[in-house]
């Protein structure tokens, strides 16, 4: 037992390493904010694109499902290696400017940002079909009241049907950052060192996971208060609703 | 004000309107009864183009608004058109003011102080001046319908269709409402009213047209057709809804 406690919550080893491990989560929360924002963006184009009526809606409407059918379909891992081995050999041909083939802009790492742009392509495919569930339960009664006063869809779209889609889908959009929180560790693998990195680094040297343990802690210091606050909103829209019933 | 020539919907397999003709003059009150399933709110979604017809024509003000049209014009047609309906449909993350201003500003882009001294004006009249700043889900459904109706009149429309719009209030609240639609007529507003109110049908409609699967079986002056109906269906479906 003693034993187990050494291995996982030996107190002076967490403490030595806080500041490189705090380093380390500096980056995962980095990470989490500016792809979270950038996803939560691009997912909501995707899914109002996944969505426009019509013929001409069909050049949108195609390349949005095959999109989100394809970053649904395939591990984070393949995309962050497949953005991480690309655009550095491109950017040597030539086939891309510097600027976009090795981002360095705000002083961050070019895998720093390669880890963004990963994480955004495949969150936002997540997000576009949680806006998608939200949009489809608006009821239809408030698209034909949009139109009925004249709105085009877009209209309708933009100050009827997503301001209430959104709106009901909190909760799962929520989740789907926290999840996205935990999977900025895969952004390891491509030399960034994020908190994960850090522990691992530490455990091959001093053969304890100590310092990991503490990068976990740090995690749920904050996705347990993001579950609360998921509950929360989930408990009000439930008093909403049931107001809306009497 | 508004005309239709034989009008044809279809919905998959099912035919809903088979056929209608229909004229509706300026400053008329045309009420429409009839069984649900007859086609009486596909008529009115055909009118305001919600449902396009695939066979016949419809005329707004002389002019054709069927046929081959941009989505613009469409949109242009339906600020014409007000419509209210038997759910209400009012936007629930808005106002009863913000209601009734959002088409305004949106669609006739109105400037804001403009559209909401109409917004507030109209809701005066529908006698929901201290309910303003309300949200739907803190309204009763009369208030909420009333509210419904002020965005529809707020677009100044030259007609106005009411799809069943006290069908799902409760007994005590419909008056209110029917109240709004009286003062409407007697303002000279073009109304084409699907009901089963015939009460308020035989107050105020000009005409009654009674609807059974898909056509117009009987159409007429109000007090002939609800008091001396000529057709076995219209005095069959009179006599089931009369009797309550």
């Amino acid at each position: 037992m003693d034993a187990i406690i050494e291995q996982y919550f030996d107190l002076s080893l967490m403490w030595d390493s806080r500041s490189e491990i705090l380093d380390g989560f500096r980056y995962t929360l980095q990470l989490s904010v500016v792809a979270g924002v950038l996803s939560l963006a691009w997912g909501l184009i995707l899914a109002i694109l996944r969505q426009i009526p019509g013929r001409a809606g069909l050049l949108a409407r195609i390349p949005a499902i095959a999109y989100i059918d394809a970053f649904r379909g395939v591990p984070m891992l393949l995309v962050v290696l497949l953005i991480f081995g690309s655009l550095g050999a491109l950017t040597q041909e030539g086939a891309i400017p510097e600027f976009i083939g090795i981002p360095t802009w705000f002083d961050q790492p070019d895998v720093f940002w390669y880890g963004v742009f990963a994480i955004t392509l495949t969150y936002g495919a997540y997000m576009a079909e949680v806006y998608r569930a939200g949009i489809e339960a608006v009821p239809g009664g408030q698209m034909e009241a949009a139109r009925s006063l004249g709105m085009s869809h877009g209209q309708a779209m933009r100050r009827v049907i997503v301001p209430q889609a959104v709106r009901k889908v909190i909760p799962p959009l929520l989740n789907d950052f926290i999840a996205l929180m935990k999977d900025t560790s895969l952004v390891s693998v491509i030399g960034l060192i994020e908190v994960v990195q850090v522990g691992r680094d530490i455990q091959a040297e001093t053969l304890n996971s100590s310092a990991l343990m503490l990068g976990a802690i740090l995690f749920l210091v904050v996705t347990i208060p993001l579950a609360r606050l998921v509950d929360w909103q989930i408990a009000r829209q439930q008093a909403q609703f049931q107001r809306g019933l009497a | 004000m508004v005309r239709l020539e034989g009008v044809r919907k279809r919905f998959g397999d099912l035919e809903v309107l088979r056929g209608v003709d229909l004229e509706v003059a300026r400053g008329e009150v045309v009420c429409v009864i009839g069984p649900s399933g007859s086609g009486k709110s596909t008529l009115l979604r055909c009118i305001n183009l919600l449902a396009p017809p695939d066979e016949g024509r419809v005329f707004l003000g002389g002019v054709e608004i069927t046929g081959k049209r941009t989505q613009a014009e469409i949109n242009r047609v339906r600020q014409r058109i007000g419509m209210v309906f038997q759910q209400f449909n009012l936007f629930p993350h808005k106002s009863a003011l913000e209601n009734v201003v959002l088409a305004q500003t949106t669609v006739l882009k109105r400037p804001v102080k403009e559209a909401r001294s109409k917004a507030e004006s109209i809701l005066a009249r529908v006698g929901l001046s201290d309910k303003l700043g309300e949200y739907p889900e803190r309204l009763s459904g009369g208030q909420q319908q009333r509210v419904a109706i002020a965005r529809a009149l707020a677009m100044d429309p030259h007609v106005m269709l009411f799809d069943e719009v006290t069908s799902a209030l409760d007994p005590e609240l419909i008056k209110e409402v029917l109240d709004v639609m009286r003062g409407l007529a007697a303002d000279g507003m073009t109304m084409v009213v699907v009901t089963h109110e015939m009460g308020f049908a035989r107050d105020v409609a000009n005409d009654v047209i009674f609807m059974d699967e898909g056509v117009i079986v009987e159409e007429g002056p109000v007090r002939r057709v609800i008091d001396a109906p000529r057709e076995e269906r219209t005095k069959r479906f009179l006599g089931l809804v009369l009797e309550r």
